[in-house]
């Protein structure tokens, strides 16, 4: 019979693996990588603002496939950008509630660091919250997390034990802390600015 | 089903509710405000020494959002535990666990409240050893180190176990930045000590020493390679009432032998004041036997 940590062993590894399948590199000019995640099957993919500043961009990890993306919108409080690439049948990420996220709680985030695809790194929730001591920039929500992020994971998903996504990757504080945009922030980002360029 | 990852997740986040209540925070430093453990109904609050940089105004807040004002009972540095009084009453206290079932690999959490809510980091017990005397002469119970991050904010709070209960008391001012855990019995010793007279009575003889290495033949005779040169006297001290001088070297201190840097801190802290010890000392080449009374460390 497996041991308990055999079973987590196959669990995070299952729950890694499905969530892979929605993670994407960001490659913009001058060579800077970073990660974004497929929202959309239809190729809308969010990322972080401070990953999609320098055009061209290029997304890579869908079948060996680069393909070229266009900013479809931008928010540079929020760290958010939301991408378009021209494929479909993409497998889009579960979305978690990130209000319902408890102190304690295990989470994952993947991401690309150094150009590595697909590298993992868990911890627990320290905490949540728009009030937050050393945080550079204004009072903003975050989701705070005790795990190694490094260069490469922002934009990438950060997701809970079944795979639901609840922040994007954003920034490093300290070590092993890392700073995810909620995805409340992100829904409403996407809500707001995708659909006024619809009126528009 | 259930699987075991969503368990684990879902027993951290049982623990942090459990054990949360009793994680205050206190502000009574300039800078952003750090964390304290309830200790009694009575609103007794243990938190780390060398938070507590202001003795007056300093505040509480609890889990409740309450925020009420608090008196210092005492501090003790050498193990950089001190304790509170919020003027409130009827705190539920948090269990306390002893650390005799903790093993090295337990997985354990350090909770801290800098904020308004509780804060939660995980990791494993990384070490665990007999009692040890910190850099400044503390007695500390266990050896308690966990690969926890201690962020600002978390000094003070707890390393809690799998079960909810408080291990210790996370500081990372004892040993130069490495996060240590100042176990149960400790604080327990200390906070009694500290409701008891306000300070923790510390045995002190008034010299400074440096070890050297002893002439061949007295260590043969001794059996023992090094002693304690004296390089400081306190005035007034027991020491100097002795008549213990620069330049002699202490090789034995109520009947231990005195070899290394800590060896008289770490004996005095178990004497009562006002004992007297009998000093064995080499002068001149010479062996020699005084005594002196062990006064109160200032």
């Amino acid at each position: 019979m497996a041991t308990v940590l055999q079973e987590l062993n196959v669990e995070m590894a299952a729950v890694v693996e499905e969530v892979e399948h929605s993670l994407v590199q960001v490659n913009s000019y001058g060579g800077g990588t970073g990660a974004g995640t497929i929202w959309h099957p239809d190729g809308l993919v969010i990322t972080n603002a401070h990953v999609v500043r320098r055009s061209p961009l290029t997304v890579s990890g869908i079948d060996g496939r680069i393909l070229p993306a266009r900013v479809l919108a931008y928010d540079e409080v929020n760290d958010l950008a939301a991408l378009a690439i021209d494929a479909s049948g993409l497998s889009p990420i579960k979305l978690g509630d990130s209000r319902r996220l408890k102190v304690g709680q295990l989470v994952v985030a993947l991401g690309n660091p150094f150009g590595v695809r697909g590298a993992a790194t868990a911890g627990v929730i320290i905490g949540v919250g728009p009030v937050w001591p050393e945080t550079p920039g204004v009072a903003r929500e975050w989701v705070v997390v005790n795990l190694h992020l490094r260069p490469g994971y922002s934009g990438g998903p950060l997701f809970d034990v079944n795979g639901r996504l609840v922040g994007i990757n954003t920034m490093v504080t300290a070590p092993d802390i890392g700073m995810a945009v909620p995805i409340h922030v992100a829904k409403k980002f996407l809500n707001d600015s995708l659909r006024s360029q619809v009126v528009a | 089903m259930i699987g075991v990852l969503s368990s684990l997740s879902e027993d951290l986040v049982a623990i942090v509710a459990k054990a949360g209540p009793a994680v205050v925070r206190v502000e009574a430093r300039r800078r952003f405000p750090a964390s304290g453990i309830v200790w009694s109904s009575d609103a007794v609050i243990v938190t780390a020494h060398h938070v507590v940089e202001q003795e007056d105004n300093i505040r509480i807040a609890l889990s409740d959002g309450q925020t009420i004002p608090a008196t210092l009972i005492g501090r003790d540095p050498a193990t950089d535990v001190a304790a509170l009084r919020a003027q409130v009453s009827g705190l539920t206290p948090p269990v306390w666990a002893e650390p005799d079932s903790l093993r090295v690999g337990h997985l354990v959490l350090a909770l801290s409240r800098p904020g308004k809510t509780v804060h939660a980091t995980l990791g494993i017990v990384s070490a665990l050893g007999e009692g040890w005397t910190t850099p400044v002469g503390g007695r500390v119970d266990h050896y308690l180190q966990a690969d926890v991050g201690l962020y600002p904010g978390f000094s003070g709070g707890p390393l809690v176990n799998a079960e909810g209960h408080i291990l210790g008391l996370n500081t990372l001012a004892l040993l130069r930045g490495i996060p240590i855990t100042v176990p149960s019995p400790t604080v327990r010793r200390i906070v009694e000590g500290l409701l008891a007279d306000g300070r923790i009575r510390r045995g002190f003889l008034g010299v400074g020493t440096q070890p050297v290495r002893l002439p061949s033949p007295v260590a043969q005779q001794l059996g023992q390679e090094t002693g304690l040169l004296i390089v400081s006297v306190a005035p007034g001290s027991g020491a100097e009432k002795a008549g213990l001088l620069l330049g002699d070297t202490i090789v034995n201190l109520g009947g231990q032998p005195m070899r290394h840097m800590d060896d008289i801190m770490v004996f005095l802290g178990d004497v009562q004041m006002g004992t007297k010890l009998p000093i064995r000392i080499l002068r001149g080449g010479r062996l020699r036997e005084l005594s002196a009374t062990v006064g109160e460390r200032p």
